[in-house]
């Protein structure tokens, strides 16, 4: 079994190959590798770095909740760079892009984090089920 | 304390992240074909919202793969810095094949989001890149599962001293998913519109070509609908037996919405002219661009409620939705649903 799904990964793997070659300059090749690149120097390690403050610096009992507040934070801002860095944007198109991007993504992180803290606050101190 | 990778939680955030992945290649290859369809490919007209409904979880799962794929690579970061960094040949092979799975899977994830929002920091061409990289994903995907496949059967991780358990970092990259998908998906999900603040398309009826970047002015009385050899005006289409059929526009960007849109259906025009049904190739006053043209499958062409149509929710059509009579036809990409059409022929 596990043989059959590696051979049809290895197919269509070459296909994408194929289909791929045409196209490659030095900017497919970039793109192509940037993302583990950028994820490997800078994303971990930043993600790594807030959980070191947070467990050195937070209250044990406000740890969960800020760390689960800072990665929601942080997957809302990602989704909202193509959305407000536009120096490679297509022309103008004012059927496209129809709110005010910056406010709401304020609005969600504060909503985020407001729900955080306030579940963290009432919900009662429990033993911590590990499993 | 020295953090251990996690094999337990990995495939189970791996296991989510591959329905992500799956639902994206088989939803984008649906729609690639769509727009490219080979001669043994055939698309059915109904149910109406198909290819709302396919594409709409094309990008949605997308959205939510982001979140999905940091997790996974979290649980396995500390293999990053494993010695030596090469052990033997097979070794070599897997680490190798997990950096394609990478390069390709974030190509996907990023080149779409910025697709999504028309933001283009780069010089490739999008669709032909993105579907060419999707077969590389998917099958470094299915080599990496035949890889690991044993580790689906590890036993849950010992409690680990970190701040979240094993069940909070679960619930976080759950939860972090779904804010994801509840922050974009209404353009897709119309009751989502309120709480999507980073959707593209709020209003009821988007526009994504306008007639000044399509290029077409305010059209006059000499206008005229070829079809075959028959010309009409539009007061002549209006004097016509009409249909209404409620709609979507599906973009393969994700966003959809409906409309009420009211007009002569197409298999009636090529009645009137006298011409065989076919392929029906449907032409455009604009004057260049990728989209001036397209084919309407023989399928759709013989569908009742596949309409030129005249108005929209009960008005005159607008010109920046197509005027004087645009395409829409059941289960399509917005970008086949030609406005401003000028020429009705068969071609097969």
């Amino acid at each position: 079994m596990r043989w059959v799904i590696g051979a049809v990964g290895v197919v269509m793997g070459l296909w994408g190959a194929v289909l791929v070659l045409p196209l490659v300059d030095v900017d497919l090749a970039l793109w192509f590798v940037a993302g583990p690149v950028v994820h490997d120097v800078l994303l971990a390690p930043l993600f790594a770095g807030v959980g070191l403050l947070v467990a050195r610096w937070v209250p044990p009992r406000w740890r969960a909740a800020v760390l689960v507040g800072g990665t929601f934070t942080g997957v809302l801002v990602l989704l909202a760079v193509p959305l407000l860095w536009r120096p490679f944007a297509g022309s103008r198109n004012p059927g496209l892009l129809d709110r005010d991007y910056p406010v709401g993504l304020l609005v969600a992180v504060g909503v985020v984090w407001a729900a955080v803290l306030v579940t963290t606050a009432v919900v009662r101190e429990r033993p911590r089920a590990d499993r | 304390m020295k953090r251990a990778s996690s094999p337990h939680t990995a495939t189970r955030i791996g296991l989510w992240s591959g329905v992500a992945f799956g639902l994206c290649f088989v939803t984008g290859l649906l729609s690639h074909l769509l727009q490219h369809p080979p001669g043994w490919f055939a698309w059915p007209t109904r149910p109406v919202g198909l290819y709302r409904v396919t594409q709409g979880v094309h990008v949605t799962a997308g959205v939510a793969a982001i979140p999905l794929l940091l997790a996974k690579l979290w649980t396995v970061h500390p293999k990053l810095f494993e010695r030596p960094v090469v052990r033997s040949l097979p070794h070599a092979l897997e680490r190798g094949s997990i950096f394609v799975l990478l390069g390709a899977s974030f190509f996907e994830l990023v080149t779409g989001l910025f697709n999504a929002a028309q933001n283009y920091p780069w010089r490739f061409f999008f669709p032909p890149a993105h579907h060419a990289v999707a077969w590389i994903a998917v099958g470094s995907l299915l080599v990496h599962i035949a890889v690991k496949l044993p580790l689906m059967r590890t036993p849950a991780e010992q409690v680990r001293r970190g701040t979240l358990s094993r069940r909070g970092f679960l619930l976080t990259t759950g939860g972090a998913a779904a804010v994801a998908v509840l922050a974009t998906a209404g353009g897709t999900v119309p009751w989502l519109r309120a709480v999507s603040v980073l959707g593209a398309r709020s209003v009821e009826l988007p526009v994504n070509r306008t007639a000044a970047s399509a290029r077409v002015s305010a059209v006059d009385d000499d206008w005229r609908l070829t079809v075959g050899a028959r010309r009409f005006s539009r007061r002549e289409l209006e004097a016509l037996p009409q249909t209404t059929a409620e709609l979507p526009i599906a973009c393969v960007e994700g966003w959809s919405a409906s409309a009420r849109w009211t007009g002569v259906p197409v298999r009636d025009l090529l009645a009137l002219a006298g011409v065989e049904p076919g392929d029906v190739r449907v032409e455009s006053l604009e004057r260049d661009g990728l989209y001036r043209a397209s084919t309407l499958p023989a399928a759709h062409a013989r569908d009742p409620s596949t309409l030129l149509a005249l108005r929209v929710n009960g008005e005159t059509l607008p010109l920046d939705h197509g005027y004087p009579c645009r395409l829409i036809a059941p289960s399509r990409p917005g970008v086949t649903q030609t406005k401003w059409v000028t020429r009705l022929e068969v071609v097969r």
